[in-house]
């Protein structure tokens, strides 16, 4: 059975790991395993959006290759070839993907520099007034500081160093803040990122507790850890425009 | 006598309790004097409570959670109460939307409450 995910996935494969990806297929909930001639313009649309964002997100070298290609797929999968809904159907309307504006950044992106406890600190601090510079409320605000300093401190107690970049972006319907914290430490193998988010793992210094903090915080949240060669984990808070 | 290291916390006493009021960045080494030294002075001054005042703290996360309630657990095995005062709104809000919970101590709107609240299990 073709399904969203599994033509998708076997697009996305090789360029984002198993994991950010169930994560993007858990977002799309019933739609991912929807049968591709099943699903209508609207679904499309939106199955299309969502994976643009995170395609932009989590490999933004090859974004605009993988989301040309999911596209392509979506298109062609649902093709009346296929059995299911007539061609004047798929084809009304906009093609999905230039119906979506991108984000455009209001603001410089900054890359924050972690490499000593002092800087959980001061990229707590840059975080806030980042938030609070493109209007998001108080409490949103408190909240971007506080996963920030999460983020940080996970680097400086388990890789030392890395970095966390800020992107300050507005689409058509919202302000949104971009989280990246990247750094080249040991990385979590798979079955310690699942039980960190089941809840089970309990490491000496609470790192289980600080992502698992994060992850409730924010409004997206993907983490991509490969033993080895390090971890990324990419958030975004939304404000009301 | 321990040099006075200039980042160190100080304790105040006021009436029969211990107040701390944190103002600077707490990390691990002065988290762990800080709870040495109020285990030590429970002890020898026969203090009912210890008293920390985080109204200057601005962003609590799970990692100074985990700190306070270490605080609050050893000053209650010495038989005194442990009460975090001054947690300001934005903050409550997001440790209840974190899912962390502060169960080692307990909490109060401010000082004057906290220390009424001391008096009172008299």
């Amino acid at each position: 059975m073709r399904t969203v995910e599994s033509e998708i996935g076997s697009i996305l494969a090789g360029s984002i790991s198993e994991i950010t990806q169930r994560s993007i297929f858990r977002r799309l909930g019933g739609m991912a395993r929807a049968q591709l001639q099943h699903l209508s313009t609207q679904d499309r649309h939106a199955i299309q959006a969502e994976l643009e964002s995170s395609v932009r997100l989590f490999a933004p070298a090859k974004s605009a290759q993988l989301i040309a290609s999911c596209a392509r797929a979506l298109a062609l999968l649902g093709a009346p070839a296929a059995g299911g809904a007539p061609a004047s159907h798929l084809h009304r309307g906009a093609p999905a993907a230039a119906g979506m504006a991108a984000p455009i950044a209001i603001g410089k992106d900054q890359c924050l520099a972690i490499d000593s406890e002092k800087d959980i600190a001061s990229a707590r601090l840059e975080a806030w007034s980042e938030a609070v510079r493109i209007g998001m409320s108080k409490l949103t605000s408190v909240k971007v500081a506080t996963a920030v300093s999460e983020l940080a401190r996970n680097i400086i107690f388990y890789a030392g160093k890395g970095t966390i970049e800020l992107r300050p972006r507005q689409d058509h319907r919202e302000t949104r803040l971009e989280i990246v914290a990247a750094d080249q430490g040991a990385g979590i193998e798979p079955e310690k990122l699942d039980s960190i988010f089941a809840g089970t793992f309990r490491s000496e210094r609470g790192m289980g507790k600080g992502l698992m903090a994060v992850q409730k915080l924010v409004d997206e949240f993907q983490i991509d850890s490969r033993p080895g060669r390090g971890t990324r984990v990419s958030c975004v808070f939304r404000g009301a425009r | 006598m321990k040099p006075r290291n200039e980042q160190e916390l100080p304790i105040i006493r006021i009436r029969d309790c211990l107040l701390v009021s944190i103002q600077i960045e707490l990390h691990d080494r002065l988290a762990l004097e800080l709870q040495t030294a109020l285990a030590e002075r429970v002890r020898s001054q026969g203090v009912r409570g210890v008293i920390l005042d985080v109204t200057w703290v601005e962003i609590i996360d799970s990692y100074i959670t985990r700190i306070l309630n270490d605080i609050g657990k050893s000053v209650r095995f010495m038989g005194a109460d442990c009460y975090i005062v001054g947690i300001r709104p934005a903050v409550a809000m997001t440790l209840v939307e974190m899912g962390v919970e502060l169960d080692a101590v307990s909490t109060a709107l401010n000082l004057d409450a906290a220390l009424e609240k001391l008096e009172l299990r008299q």
